[in-house]
């Protein structure tokens, strides 16, 4: 008898597979999926954070699933000129009720299918009708579901500040998607959305954050932090000012990721762009963006101000063919900072070089035995003194190039996924 | 000379102990590594002599015996040798070798280490769960090494409310947690009573599966370089 009426109850709230199917496709093209950075204990309940991250499971696209990524509702009364939800696209329309979306995930959770949430929605109705139906779910989520997996919440623009911090005090991370990376092109093409409606939030947020913190206050609060996402190629800006642009956010609103998302032209407009941004663009901006976060590069030394980056090879290796004077380095006796500079070696052969050299003299055969990737690096590095590159840079470029093609497939694909992807860059560059 | 030992910690640690100084060693707990005409010795776990040796290893390493239960976790038919070759250089060094990346034995461990937990790894995002009409939680699995319950401890923090039962149906056993308490116990095959909702919930999942793929930009090698198709037959989102 108890067991019919559990699931009596549930099926009330069970989802149509039609709803699911709409408010999934309006929301598949965010590219964050990631569900890393949130310790979050179990404390009653179901689900706990996984700071590592976990894909629970992987589409035929080559992308990870990780966390339930779905809108509220896709009905928008906005009219950003790229999206498919705009107010004057032809679409089916859909909303889902609170108790929908926070069953599906608890229900999703409890077989192990995600890791949590990534709910956003559509702007409906107006922004402050959204944002509190979004913060109804996650309270929901929390307190009456008592789950504590993993939740991503997208913020509306121009809603009521205190409906957003008190979702923020529910949510793992939270974001607002700056989605173009200049005013202008916002004004011709989210006409709605101005620069301050989206940094405004975020810096609130930030400083929310941060006093939360100083002040050691019980529980949490964005445990996971901010991130956001530009759309690259719907509009005319270079990557080297899209890349000060990030510098910029991760500096000063303390943002923990930027996501780039390569333009694919899913409606008709004049101002638009008719053909789709190639994803090599996407990558090479995604390894610009890594190097400044992780190797101690700046925007200014990556690409000057109008250029793009170069398709040819990774940003490393155009950084290093710049800079030839500053190699080749000694792989027994340079800093670390400076192998983390060298084309070819991440953040894992440069901690193998760095300990295994403690024990031994290091030879090229050494790097080889430790997996050491030196296709890229044997132009810039001498083991022992010996030298195994080419000798003119014109050599060393063509190599550097006609190894990043027999590359470039699979690299691309690795980037696709959230969590994979910057685990198999730290090798790549 | 073939030294043939039950599987065990202790087995092999007394196997470690006695093979010690033969340099042309092979140790082995799996039965077809045995070929016709070589020497082999059978050895029998000795509780004194495992005892001695694993104080010794730990002394000089005190993350030498958790190493040396992921290597033995390892389907790899070489993992019991890999495992001697690296304990015996930790014995010999008196200290953690782990970082003396140039060296082959230390690179063959911990490749086959890292093997075993990426598995681990893996599996705490491919495991299914299904729910039973008792509401319990029922996930099959069959895992390259021998990880179920090392599982565990993963699922049994963030489903502390419901029983669960993880369950390696290619070596026949499962790992519990029955809602209190955790345990490993032999088990051969299990007819689980689905609860009403059950499939409908892998219906949606299916559905979701399909709908947040992006058809055009199809790539399947990738999929299955990350989601091998040994993996498959587990996940309601590739039943057919
Ligand atoms: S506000 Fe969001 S959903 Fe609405 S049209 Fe703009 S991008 Fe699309």
């Amino acid at each position: 008898m108890f067991d019919f009426c559990f699931s009596l109850r549930y099926n009330i709230r069970m989802i149509s597979e039609e709803k699911l199917k709409i408010l999934t496709e309006g929301a598949k093209y965010d590219v964050s999926c990631s569900s890393s950075g949130s310790g979050r204990k179990n404390v009653g309940g179901m689900g706990n954070g996984y700071a590592a991250g976990c894909c629970h499971s992987f589409t035929p696209d080559g992308r990870c699933i990780s966390l339930l990524k779905i809108l509220l509702s896709n009905d928008c009364i906005y009219d950003c000129k790229y999206c498919p939800n705009r107010a004057k696209a032809d679409v089916t329309r859909a909303e889902a009720t609170p108790d929908e979306i926070a069953s599906l995930t608890f229900d999703f959770y409890k077989r192990n299918y995600i890791e949590g949430l990534f709910l956003s929605s559509a702007v409906t109705k107006s922004p402050d009708y959204t944002m509190e139906r979004l913060l109804l779910t996650v309270k929901k989520l929390r307190t009456e579901y008592r789950f504590h997996g993993y939740i991503h919440l997208k913020g509306i623009p121009r809603a009521d500040m205190a409906l957003s911090r008190e979702a923020a005090s529910y949510v793992d991370r939270m974001s607002y998607n700056v989605e173009l990376p200049s005013e202008a092109s916002l004004r011709l093409l989210a006409p709605q959305k101005s620069k301050e409606s989206l940094l405004l939030p975020m810096q609130t947020l930030a400083r929310d954050a941060q006093i939360f913190r100083a002040e050691k206050r019980k529980g949490l609060f964005l445990p996971a932090g901010q991130t956001t996402q530009m759309i690259v190629g719907a509009s005319p800006e270079t990557d080297g000012r899209i890349l000060r642009l990030s510098q910029s956010l991760y500096r000063k609103t303390g943002l923990k990721r930027v996501y780039y998302s390569s333009y694919v032209p899913v409606v008709h407009d004049s101002l638009l762009p008719d053909l789709p941004v190639g994803q090599l663009r996407e990558h090479r901006l995604y390894q610009a963006d890594w190097l400044m976060r992780f190797y101690g590069f700046s925007a200014e030394e990556i690409a000057p101000t109008e250029e793009n980056l170069p398709l040819e090879y990774d940003p490393k290796c155009a950084w290093a063919l710049r800079n030839m004077h500053l190699f080749p380095i000694e792989i027994n006796r340079a800093p670390l900072e400076v192998l983390l500079r060298t084309p070819g070696i991440g953040t894992k052969s440069a901690y193998k070089i760095t300990e295994a050299r403690k024990y031994c003299k290091l030879e090229f055969e050494h790097l080889k035995k430790m997996r050491v990737v030196l296709k890229r690096a044997k132009h810039f590095i001498t083991c022992n003194g010996k030298f195994y590159g080419a000798k003119q840079q014109s050599a060393i470029k063509g190599f550097l190039a006609a190894e990043e093609q027999s590359n470039s497939a699979v690299q691309l694909s690795l980037f696709s996924d959230g969590n994979n992807a910057q685990k198999a860059l730290t090798g790549q560059l | 000379m073939i030294y043939f030992f039950d599987g065990t910690k202790e087995g092999f640690l007394t196997a470690l102990v006695v093979a010690f100084c033969d340099e042309n060693a092979f140790l082995t707990s799996k039965q077809k590594q045995l070929t016709l005409g070589e020497d082999c010795m059978f050895i029998s776990a000795d509780a004194q002599k495992a005892k001695k040796a694993e104080a010794r290893l730990l002394q000089a390493d005190k993350q030498s015996m958790s190493d040396l239960t992921t290597l033995l976790r390892s389907s790899d038919p070489n993992n019991a040798q890999i495992a001697f070759r690296y304990l015996q250089l930790v014995a010999k060094e008196k200290k953690p070798v782990r970082n003396m990346l140039a060296n082959g034995d230390v690179v063959a461990a911990t490749e086959c280490m890292q093997r075993v937990t990426w598995e681990l790894h893996r599996l705490k995002g491919f495991v299914r769960f299904m729910e039973s009409a008792s509401g319990a939680l029922y996930a099959p699995l069959s895992p390259d090494h021998d990880i179920c319950d090392l599982l565990l401890p993963h699922f049994r923090a963030r489903l502390p409310e419901f029983p669960f039962v993880l369950h390696d149906v290619s070596r026949k056993k499962a790992a519990v947690y029955d809602g209190k308490n955790s345990f490993l116990a032999p088990l051969d095959r299990a007819d689980v009573l689905l609860s009403a909702d059950e499939r409908a919930w892998q219906s949606l999942w299916r559905k979701y599966y399909q709908s947040v793929n992006i058809p055009s930009r199809e790539r399947l090698k990738q999929m299955r370089g990350y989601l091998p198709v040994r993996y498959w037959k587990f996940l309601p989102e590739k039943f057919p």
